[in-house]
C-alpha cells in the first residue's frame, strides 16, 4: 500500500511524527555541535560505544597517576603503550620501551608462565607472579595480571596488562618473617631463663614469687605453694589469704613491709607462718623488689626460703657458746674454790690431833668437817659441768648399767612413780665413764620425779642414732653413730623457756633447800666431755624426756680399774712438795710430815730443780701440775724423769681434765685429785714409792 | 539520587534515566546539571537512575539511545529524549514540560 495515498493523518499521530523528527534533528544538532561524547552503535552483535575524541582523558591521567605499571600489548607482546610507572619499574625512558617486544624484559626462568599468561583466556582477566629484568639487570618481582581487550571481529587483538612491583612488599614480609623469627628466639631464651632460674631457685630451697598489687594477687612458683603448705590448689594467691598465713602477732610487720616496699621499692623480712598442709611454724625469709612501675600498678617480685633450721642452728650455738663462757667462769671459780677447800681441810687434819675430848668442840669441829666435804661436793659439780673432771673413757653398755642399780633408781622415785626399763634391739657400747653415767641417769631420774608429784612413769630406753653432719653442727658434736639413752616422764614438762635454761649452773625452779640447780649442769658437763650432746623434748602439761647421745663404740676396751685406799698408810723416806700456793704447801708439808716423811718444799719449778741437784736425796717428787714460771709441774717430773729414773714421782690438780689434755702425763705416774684428804694423799703417796721400788727391782718392766 | 530524601507515599511523578559513558567530561557535566535541575524543580517527586553505558551497553537498546548523554523522560507520557549535556536549564525544563514560569 502507497503511503503517500493514505487517508489523511489523524492530529495525534502527526503530533507524534513532528516530535520524532525534532528528536531526530536535535541528536544531529546535539551531535553536529559537540554536545556528545559518545555515539552507541546497534548491530547484529550487540550495542557498541564509541568514545568520541579525548572523551577518555580522566582514564589516561588515572592510568598515568596510578602506582601500578599499565600497559597495552599485541597479541605477539609488543608492547603498544605503557605508563610512567611501568617504565620505571624497567629502569627505561618510556619512548624506548614502545615497539619492543615485553618478552625481552621477562627473566628467562619465567618465559612459561609469561607465555601461559599471553595465551587467550577467558575475557575476566589472569594473573601471575614473575620477575622482570630492569635496566640494572636485577630481577624485579611482579605480579602481572593481563585481560583481553576485545575489539571486534575485525580488529586486531589487544591485551591490557596491570603490573605490580612486589619488590617492598616481599621485603616486608621477608623483614616480617625475619621479626617473627627473632621474637620466636627471645621468647625462646627468655623460657629457657625462666625455667634455668626457677631450677637455680629450687636448687636454692627458694620459691619464686609476684605480687601485683592493684590485683591483689601473688603468683608463686611449685617451691612457694610447698613452703606454705599448700597443696592441690594450682594458682595465684589471693593477698588476704597468703596473710593469714602469717602468725597474728607477725601480720602487722608483714603489712608495714609491703607498705614500705611502695615506698623504698624493695623489701625483706623473717617471720613465722603456720603451714597450711600441716600446721607447722616455720621461719620464711622473705626478700623482693619493685618492678615495672606503672602509675600505681606496681608489681612486686622476689624470693622465700624456709629458715627455719638455719634459725634453729643458730639459736643452739648461741645457746652453745652461752655455756661455754659459763663453763669457762664456773671452772676458773671452781679452781680457787678448790684450793680454799684445801686449806681448810688440811688445817682441820692437823688440829685433829691437838682437839680438846670435849663434846661441844667435837660436834662443832664435825660440823665444820661436813661443811668441808659439801663443799667439795659443790665443787665437784662445777667441775663437772665446767668439764674439768677426771674422766675414765671405756667401752659401756648403757642398758647393762641401768639394770644394774635398778634397784636404786626404784628406790630413788619412790612409791607412786612406775619404772620402765625398754628392752633395746641391741646392747650397743659407747665410750663413756660408767660411774658419772649412773650419777647421770640418776639425776635425771630424780628430776623425773620431782616433776610428778602425783605419781606416774619413768621409762628408760637406749637406741642407736645416725647425727648427719647437718644435725651434727646444730648439736655441736661431731657427726657419726651414738648411743642415745632417754630417761622420759609423764610430769608437768617445762615451758620453752626454761627448757633452754636448764643446763646452767644454779638455775632451779624448785624451793629453796630443794633444788641446787646444778644436777643438770653436772649432767650438761659430762656429756659434753664424752663427746656426746643433750636434747631435751619437753610440752608443758605433758612430760619430759631428756636424751643423752653418747659416741657409739665397737671396741670392748677393758675397763682402767682405779680403786681408792680408804685407810692412811705411814710411811718413811724425804719428800719434795712443789707448790706454789702457800697455804696448800704448808698443809701439804705438815700431813706429810704428820705420816713419818721427811719433807722438802719449793715454791715452783725451778727451786725444785735445785733441790733436787743439791744431792739431800729425794726418794719423791709431789708436784702441783699448774705453777707459775717457766716449767709446769708435768715438765718437771719430764725432766726428772729422765734424769733421776729412780726417784718416785706424784701430781696432783684441781684442774685434773684440762690440763691433761694440754700436755702427756708420764703413764706411771699417778694424778691425785685436788681437794685431797690425809687418807687419800697418804695412800697416793705410798703408791708411787711402792712403783719406784718395784722399777727398781724390775728395770725391765713398766710401773703397775 | 537525591529523592530518597522525601519519599512520597505514592509512586514518583518523574521516572528519569540518564545514559552516560563513564567519567568523560560532557557525562560527568551532564550528572551535576541533573541533580541541579531535580533539586530545584521537582521537590523530589520523582525516580532518576543514571545508566553507564559501557557497563550495560543493552540497556541503550530500550530506549534507542544513539549517543551520550541523553536523558530520557520515560514518565510521564509522553517518552522524551533530550540529548546533551543539560546545560541549556530551559530546554531541559520544556522537555519535562515544566515551563519555566517567569
Ligand atoms: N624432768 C623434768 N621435768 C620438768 N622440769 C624439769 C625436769 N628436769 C629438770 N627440770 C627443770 O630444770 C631445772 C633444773 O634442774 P636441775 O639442774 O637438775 O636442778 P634442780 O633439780 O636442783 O632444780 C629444775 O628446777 C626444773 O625446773
Ligand atoms: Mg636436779
Amino acid at each position: 500500500m502507497d503511503r503517500s495515498f493514505s487517508p489523511p493523518l489523524s492530529q495525534a499521530h502527526f503530533d507524534d511524527l513532528l516530535e520524532r523528527l525534532r528528536e531526530a534533528e536535535e541528536t544531529l544538532d546535539a551531535i553536529r555541535h559537540g554536545e556528545v561524547d559518545a555515539v552507541v552503535v546497534g548491530g547484529s552483535s550487540g550495542q557498541k560505544v564509541y568514545t568520541l575524541e579525548n572523551a577518555d582523558r580522566p582514564y589516561r591521567v588515572i592510568i598515568e597517576q596510578m602506582r601500578e605499571g599499565a600497559v597495552t600489548l599485541s597479541a605477539d607482546g609488543t608492547i603498544l603503550y605503557c605508563n610512567e610507572r611501568f617504565a620505571d619499574i624497567l629502569g627505561h625512558a618510556r619512548e624506548s620501551l614502545i615497539g619492543r617486544e615485553v618478552l625481552h624484559f621477562v627473566a628467562p626462568a619465567d618465559t612459561p608462565v609469561f607465555a601461559e599468561l599471553m595465551a587467550h583466556g577467558p575475557a575476566s582477566g589472569r594473573s601471575a607472579e614473575l620477575s622482570l629484568i630492569n635496566a640494572d639487570s636485577v630481577g624485579v618481582p611482579v605480579n602481572f595480571s593481563v585481560v583481553d581487550l576485545d575489539m571486534g571481529q575485525d580488529s586486531a587483538r589487544l591485551l591490557c596488562g596491570v603490573v605490580t612491583d612486589l619488590t617492598r612488599s616481599r621485603q616486608r614480609s621477608h623483614e616480617l618473617a625475619a621479626a617473627n623469627a627473632r621474637l620466636a628466639a627471645e621468647i625462646d631464651v627468655r623460657r629457657r631463663a625462666e625455667e634455668s632460674l626457677e631450677v637455680a631457685l629450687d636448687a636454692a630451697g627458694m620459691g619464686g614469687w609476684d605480687l601485683d598489687l592493684a590485683q591483689g594477687l601473688i603468683h608463686g612458683s611449685k617451691r612457694f605453694d610447698e613452703i606454705f603448705g599448700r597443696e592441690g590448689t594450682p594458682g595465684p594467691w589471693l593477698v588476704g589469704e597468703l596473710l593469714a598465713r602469717f602468725l597474728p602477732e607477725d601480720r602487722p610487720a608483714v603489712q608495714a613491709g609491703f607498705e614500705a616496699a611502695r615506698r623504698v621499692g624493695s623489701i625483706e623480712f623473717e617471720l613465722r607462718i603456720e603451714r597450711l598442709a600441716d600446721g607447722a611454724r616455720r621461719w620464711i625469709h622473705v626478700k623482693g623488689r619493685v618492678h615495672r612501675q606503672q602509675g600505681r600498678n606496681g608489681r612486686l617480685a622476689g624470693v622465700v626460703s624456709d629458715v627455719t633450721t638455719r634459725r634453729m642452728t643458730e639459736q643452739q650455738l648461741r645457746q652453745a657458746q652461752k655455756m661455754e663462757a659459763i663453763g669457762q667462769l664456773t671452772g676458773g671459780i671452781a679452781h680457787d674454790f678448790n684450793n680454799l677447800l684445801m686449806v681448810i681441810g688440811g688445817s682441820m687434819d692437823m688440829l685433829e690431833e691437838h682437839m680438846p675430848g670435849d663434846e661441844r668442840s667435837r660436834r662443832y669441829f664435825a660440823a665444820a668437817r661436813q661443811g668441808v666435804e659439801r663443799g667439795a661436793l659443790l665443787n665437784r659439780q662445777l667441775l663437772a659441768f665446767s668439764r674439768r673432771q677426771d674422766l675414765r673413757q671405756e667401752a659401756v653398755c648403757i642398758d647393762d648399767r641401768v639394770h644394774s642399780f635398778q634397784g636404786l633408781l626404784e628406790r630413788a622415785l619412790g612409791e607412786t612413780i612406775t619404772l620402765q626399763l625398754v628392752e633395746p634391739e641391741a646392747r650397743w657400747l659407747c665410750t663413756t665413764d660408767p660411774h658419772q653415767l649412773e650419777t647421770a641417769i640418776l639425776n635425771l631420774a630424780i628430776n623425773a620425779r620431782d616433776a610428778m608429784p602425783n605419781g606416774g612413769t619413768v621409762s628408760i630406753s637406749t637406741r642407736r642414732v645416725v647425727v648427719d653432719s647437718e644435725r651434727a653442727q646444730s648439736v655441736g658434736a661431731a657427726a657419726g653413730n651414738y648411743v642415745a639413752v632417754s630417761i622420759a616422764d609423764t610430769g608437768e614438762g617445762m615451758t620453752p623457756d626454761v627448757a633452754s635454761k636448764v643446763f646452767e649452773p644454779f638455775f632451779t625452779t624448785k624451793a629453796v633447800g630443794k633444788g641446787t640447780g646444778l644436777g643438770l649442769s653436772q649432767v650438761y658437763g659430762f656429756v659434753r666431755q664424752s663427746d656426746g650432746f643433750i636434747t631435751i623434748d619437753s610440752t608443758p602439761g605433758q612430760g619430759t624426756t631428756m636424751t643423752l647421745h653418747f659416741p657409739l663404740t665397737d671396741d670392748p676396751e677393758q675397763a682402767r680399774a682405779k680403786d681408792d685406799a680408804a685407810v692412811t698408810l705411814r710411811g718413811t723416806g724425804s719428800v719434795l712438795v712443789v707448790e706454789d700456793d702457800a697455804s696448800v704447801r704448808d698443809i701439804a708439808v705438815r700431813s706429810l710430815g704428820d705420816l713419818g716423811y721427811t719433807v722438802f718444799e719449793a715454791s715452783h719449778a725451778q727451786s725444785a730443780l735445785d733441790v733436787v741437784a743439791s744431792g739431800v736425796g729425794i726418794d719423791l717428787v709431789f708436784s702441783d701440775v699448774i705453777m707459775p714460771g717457766d716449767i709446769g709441774g708435768m715438765e718437771l717430773v719430764q725432766r726428772l724423769r729422765r734424769s733421776h729414773p729412780a726417784m718416785a714421782l706424784l701430781l696432783t690438780s684441781g684442774y685434773t681434765g684440762q690440763a691433761m689434755a694440754d700436755q702427756p702425763r708420764p703413764a706411771d705416774v699417778q694424778l691425785l685429785a685436788k681437794p685431797y684428804t690425809r687418807a687419800t694423799l697418804s695412800a697416793a703417796v705410798d703408791a708411787a714409792l711402792e712403783k719406784a721400788r718395784a722399777r727398781l727391782r724390775d728395770p725391765g718392766k713398766p710401773g703397775v | 539520587m537525591d529523592h530518597d530524601s522525601a519519599p512520597p507515599a505514592n509512586p514518583p511523578r518523574y521516572k528519569l534515566r540518564l545514559f552516560i559513558t563513564g567519567s568523560t567530561p560532557r557525562s560527568t557535566a551532564a550528572i551535576q546539571n541533573m541533580r541541579r535541575i531535580c533539586a530545584e524543580h521537582l521537590q523530589g517527586d520523582y525516580d532518576l537512575e543514571v545508566i553507564d553505558v559501557y557497563q550495560h551497553p543493552d540497556a541503550t537498546r530500550d530506549y534507542q539511545i544513539v549517543a551520550t548523554p541523553t536523558l530520557v523522560k520515560v514518565l510521564p507520557e509522553p517518552l522524551r529524549k533530550i540529548i546533551g549535556d543539560l546545560s541549556d536549564s530551559e530546554r531541559v525544563l520544556a522537555g519535562l514540560n515544566l515551563a519555566q514560569e517567569p
